[in-house]
């Protein structure tokens, strides 16, 4: 410690930046690596590299076993358990991430015992107790970052970490909370497409329109991408979340097991996935291969497979041509090139349907399996090196429209599908009764019109709205979508400021003690300047309120006496006076003083509203004044009613 | 009024509110205050006009992007990185509209105090009547065409709307133009932009049924 203090500042941060890596990590379903970019020690050169974690590979499997002792078994080790544990080895846990128990996804086909837990997350129950699928996950994650230190010899301390490009909140919000779990600061979540054309379009130095087509273990993500002078502009995503060569393997299973004509218990599950999986495989080199499970044979076909997982191939194409659609790309031409990503992209009927779909010869020169790691290297590097090694910038979209619930069960979309990030949206909504106070704020993902076919992220109220007649009162909703697909919601009711906020939380309901125990020591605090902070919102505000209230005088301004009218025009000026200096005490008086003069003509102002409304005069006319559209909407709808 | 002039956090220097950077010392800045409509040109610095360059726009955003985004200020103190955030907020919002001819219009609408009808759902309640009766009418054909007529009735039905749409965006553009419209010209461009929202509609529908074909 000592030492450290005395050492230079610019010495002692390269000692930290030598110290430590940030890492990219492809956090897949069926296997999960970990990449890094270092530069050459001759020519300084910075490629990334995907580091072998496991018995020598660079695919770790993204098995997680609870046999052993007390410390979870992670990778081959794992994988070698599932057949004769199966309950107590989560494999594909990626699949239920951000999972409710009512999800579709945990009654399928699968040897798991699911546990009920207190707000509806999905459980898995092994050995007497029950885990979640993001405690699983950082499991995966603790792994990786050992194995990459032990590799790297030194500290694995930041990871950007990828991604579906289809992946819902809850879906992120469970994968960073995996992170932060395992002890990584994650920098940034990348989408897996993003990752992999960010790998291509720096090794090709190319320039175009791309899409990329992502079938992996358990996601499918189609994503069309603009790269122009090193900013990669993500133009549109697509996909489905619960599509991928797992389902391949399920469907050849289920097949093989309706063949057998045996019960099903968990074990000969397991056999039957594990023999289907080692099939699929031996197919995409030989025409032919004997399947054996539990004593039992059959010869299978590179045709019949195919026959069997051809819908579910097929199934990529409707929102692959919608993707283009959104990304204003025309079908059968304007595309510069199709990057295939994915294990499952090795199937040849996959390579074929592709080469129709896009009219094509698809990319694969980077291996598929690395490609999305080798990308959020590269993009670590870009976050954290004082040099990256490259200089480009990914613009990426929110994937899926989030929106309000409002009258009638619908929903309000904010923030439309394939939209810029980071975005943000305001709404003005009203009250529908006379005094109400206080107003429900539902939020939802997904592009379907009916509030029950979306997904619900969150539900809080805004309360304290002030006593008015119906229609009256304002409160603004605003989403805000930050650099990672990550949502904040703000309700704030206009005439009182008095608002309500929410970060949108891993919903998938984790209860807020499970979510401290799992946060813990991970709290992050903002280490800003709480005096100059308070300044600049002081100055936002006051000129917000001098805004407001030469407006008021412009408007309403035969309501006040000369004296009055004098008051409040010097108590402006002092705020003016004030904003200018760089004092937030001062600032905070003076708006206070503003407040406090011109509160009885603000009464009279609100009250000439009032009045106006109540007396029904010329609607038209009041509400193009006072009325945002939206409000102007909800209060005509209203009195049609 | 005297209009307050923002001051660079950092440098002290008088800034234009619209500056994302401090044109003395490069900090990024607090993004204006929400009040009255926010002028998209200007966030992009360009001159407020219909008739734009697409390509200068992208250049210009991407630009922006690469000095603005949160990704160049990971290593950035807390309130910079919110300022990144918020600015790069505006930079998208801003493109978004101004690339697209019909939100542009809409926006220059907007700046001028002129509101378009019909933005959501319900709001059609402001189109003429006639308007109405006609879009009525010309669902109840796409529907038959749907049911009976098949891909080649749909597809006549369609190019019909196709260039009504192709005439209110010329009539807008003409409109818009115009170094001074009238307030009459104003009231009908907003009128035309409510037209093109219900063609964007009409043919979503169209090409709905193509997908299922």
């Amino acid at each position: 410690m000592a030492l450290l203090q005395i050492a230079e500042p610019g010495e002692t941060r390269t000692k930290e930046a030598c110290a430590t890596a940030a890492v990219g990590i492809d956090l897949g379903t069926t296997n999960s690596l970990v990449a890094v970019v270092r530069p050459d020690p001759e020519s300084g050169a910075g490629k990334p590299r995907a580091l072998p974690v496991d018995e020598g590979s660079t695919l770790l499997p993204s098995v997680v076993s609870y046999t052993g002792g007390k410390t979870p078994i992670v990778g081959r080790a794992a994988r070698r358990l599932a057949a004769e544990a199966p309950r107590e080895t989560i494999v594909s846990v990626k699949r239920f991430m951000g999972k409710t128990s009512a999800d579709p996804e945990t009654r399928r086909l699968s040897p798991y015992q699911f546990a009920e837990g207190e707000s509806g997350t999905v459980r898995f129950e092994v050995r007497g107790r029950a885990v979640t699928p993001v405690e699983v996950s950082a499991e995966i994650l603790r792994a990786l970052k050992a194995r990459a230190e032990e590799q790297l010899g030194m500290e694995v301390r930041q990871a950007v970490i990828t991604v579906p490009a289809y992946f819902d909140d809850a879906q992120r919000q469970a994968t960073k909370e995996a992170g932060r779990l395992a002890g990584l600061e994650v920098l940034r979540l990348l989408n897996e497409p993003t990752a992999a054309a960010l790998a291509y379009g720096l090794d090709k130095r190319s320039q175009g329109t791309f899409a990329v087509y992502d079938l992996g273990g358990g996601t499918f993500d189609i994503s069309i991408l603009k790269l122009v002078e090193g900013v990669f502009e993500v133009k549109a995503v697509g996909g489905d979340s619960a599509l991928g060569g797992d389902d391949f393997d399920r469907a050849i299973a289920e097949r093989l097991l309706v063949e057998m004509g045996r019960t099903r218990d968990p074990r000969l599950v397991r056999q039957a996935i594990d023999a289907a999986k080692a099939a699929k495989e031996s197919l995409t080199r030989s025409d032919r291969v004997e399947v054996e499970i539990d004593g039992w044979t059959r010869m299978l076909t590179r045709a019949q497979m195919e026959e069997i997982i051809r819908p579910l191939v097929e199934r990529t194409g409707p929102s692959s041509r919608r993707a283009l659609k959104d990304a204003g790309v025309p079908e059968g031409k304007g595309l510069d090139g199709v990057i295939l990503v994915g294990g499952s992209t090795r199937v040849p009927a996959v390579r074929a349907y592709v080469r129709e779909l896009f009219g094509l010869q698809p990319l694969a020169d980077i291996d598929p399996d690395e490609v999305v790691a080798l990308g959020a290297a590269v993009q670590a590097d870009l976050l954290t090196a004082e040099k990256p090694q490259h200089d480009v910038l990914l613009l990426d979209v929110a994937p899926l429209s989030l929106g309000l619930e409002t009258m009638g069960g619908l929903v309000e979309k904010l923030i439309q599908r394939n939209t810029t990030i980071p975005t943000s949206a305001t709404q003005e909504f009203t009250t529908f009764a006379d005094a109400q106070s206080g107003m429900d704020i539902h939020v939802l993902q997904g592009e379907r019109e009916l509030v029950q076919d979306n997904r619900s992220l969150a539900r809080f109220r805004l309360s304290g709205i002030p006593p008015l007649p119906a229609g009256l009162a304002r409160v603004a909703v605003t989403f805000q979508v930050d650099a990672d697909g990550i949502l904040s919601v703000t309700a704030r009711e206009q005439l009182t400021g008095v608002s309500q906020s929410i970060t949108v939380k891993p919903s998938a309901g984790l209860t807020d003690e499970e979510i401290e125990r799992m946060l813990l020591a991970s709290i992050e605090h903002a280490e800003e300047d709480v005096q100059a902070r308070l300044l600049i919102d002081a100055r936002v505000e006051a000129q917000r309120i001098l805004k407001a209230a030469e407006q008021q005088i412009e408007n309403n301004g035969d309501l006040l006496a000369p004296d009055e009218r004098q008051a409040i025009e010097a108590a402006m000026q002092t705020l003016r006076e004030a904003a200018g200096a760089k004092d937030h005490r001062a600032v905070q008086d003076a708006i206070q003083r503003l407040d406090h003069v011109s509160a009885e003509f603000a009464k009279r102002v609100m009250d000439r509203g009032i009045e106006r409304a109540l007396k029904g005069h010329s609607v038209g006319e009041f509400e193009q004044g006072e009325l945002s559209p939206h409000a102007q909407k909800a209060y005509s709808a209203l009195r049609d009613d | 009024m005297p209009d307050i002039h923002p001051i660079c956090w950092s440098c002290g220097v008088s800034r234009a509110p619209t500056d994302a950077l401090c044109p003395a010392c490069g900090k990024v800045q607090p993004p204006p205050p929400p009040q009255g409509v926010l002028d998209k040109f200007a966030v992009l610095g360009l001159p407020r006009a219909y008739e734009l360059d697409e390509r200068a726009l992208e250049e210009t955003f991407r630009a922006f992007s690469r000095k603005l985004h949160p990704d160049r200020f990971v290593r950035a103190t807390p309130r910079e990185r919110r300022f990144s955030l918020e600015q790069t907020t505006l930079l998208n919002d801003a493109y978004r509209t101004l690339r697209d001819p019909v939100r542009r219009a809409e926006h220059l609408l907007a700046l001028r105090g002129v509101k378009v009808a019909g933005e959501e759902r319900s709001g059609a309640g402001a189109m003429p009547q006639e308007f109405l009766e006609q879009a009525l009418e010309d669902r109840e054909k796409l529907l038959e065409a749907k049911m009976e007529g098949g891909p080649d009735a749909v597809a006549r039905l369609a190019e019909g709307v196709r260039s009504k749409r192709q005439e209110a965006m010329e009539e807008i553009a003409r409109a818009l133009r115009e170094p001074r419209p009238s307030d009459a010209q104003l009231r009908r461009t907003a009128e035309l932009l409510a037209r093109l929202r219900y063609y964007a509609r009409y043919l979503d529908e169209v090409e709905g049924r193509a997908a299922e074909i």
